[in-house]
């Protein structure tokens, strides 16, 4: 089990409290309409499943009930940094 | 240990229904807290996780920008009201007291029950008299709250107030269990 640090509960709590939001920082495209198929099933559907430092998105589901971002190594499962929704390491 | 000596370690009450107040606004805005203080009677509390308590009023924080205001039942459409008059900008107040059950569990091995249920470290370091934490509570969740002496209030959703019922039963009869009937007005 994780133990995650909630930046806005300020306190390590346990993995159950929190729900996988997945890979963090994708921005919606600002016109989709102009998209290729191509680049709009990209954007949807695709994302990154990196060996190693992985920024994703958690949120504090049975806490606060908000989003924030994690930087996490997918080996070791080291959380190295938590930041929240908003902000750009 | 004898069941006598174990008796009322634990006591559980199922409370009277409260009339509850779901608040958000920015807690920033001098404004906002000031109308907040004058229609509850108490400001909403700005560091994470702990509760102010004056008057009839109990204000739980829930999140940065969101608070829970728990009071007898019957007066929160004037207080929804009084809120409304003098909060003004970007901030919401919605009515949902029937929402919520409140329990209050006390005695001195409460806390071991509180232990059992969840993955919360309810130990008084950090979860001081003062403090409210939301976090899962058996199957489902739920929002606790310390007052002193060992005294704890358990906020949970309307439909699982069954199921905490009969969970902190179960957990509680090891220690000795004293439950109470509801509290009516």
């Amino acid at each position: 089990m994780l133990q995650i640090h909630c930046p806005y509960c300020q306190g390590l709590r346990s993995e159950e409290e929190f729900a996988y939001g997945g890979e963090a920082h994708i921005r919606r495209p600002a016109d989709p309409g102009a998209l290729t198929d191509q680049a709009w099933g990209e954007y949807l559907h695709f994302r990154k499943n990196p060996r190693g430092l992985h920024r994703e998105l958690w949120q504090h589901a049975a806490g606060c009930r908000r989003y924030f971002n994690v930087l996490r190594d997918t080996v070791s499962y080291e959380i190295l940094k938590v930041y929240p929704i908003g902000e750009k390491p | 240990m004898s069941e006598q000596a174990n008796a009322a370690a634990v006591t559980f009450r199922r409370e009277a229904t409260k009339g509850c107040l779901n608040l958000r606004g920015d807690p920033a805005d001098a404004g906002f807290q000031q109308g907040v203080a004058a229609a509850l009677g108490l400001n909403p509390p700005l560091p994470p996780c702990t509760f102010h308590q004056a008057g009839d009023a109990t204000l739980y924080w829930l999140a940065p920008d969101e608070w829970l205001a728990m009071m007898p039942d019957g007066v929160q459409s004037e207080r929804e009201e009084e809120l409304r008059r003098v909060l003004h900008g970007h901030f919401s107040v919605v009515d949902v007291s029937g929402a919520y059950q409140l329990f209050r569990l006390a005695g001195p091995d409460a806390q071991k029950v509180l232990q059992k249920s969840s993955p919360y470290d309810f130990h008084p370091h950090p979860f001081a008299p003062g403090s409210c934490v939301q976090t899962v509570f058996g199957k489902t969740t739920a929002l606790v709250a310390r007052h002193p002496s060992d005294v704890f209030d358990l906020l949970v959703r309307t439909s699982y107030a069954d199921y905490v019922h009969r969970w902190v039963a179960a957990a509680a009869e090891e220690y000795g269990l004293a439950t109470e009937a509801a509290s009516h007005p």
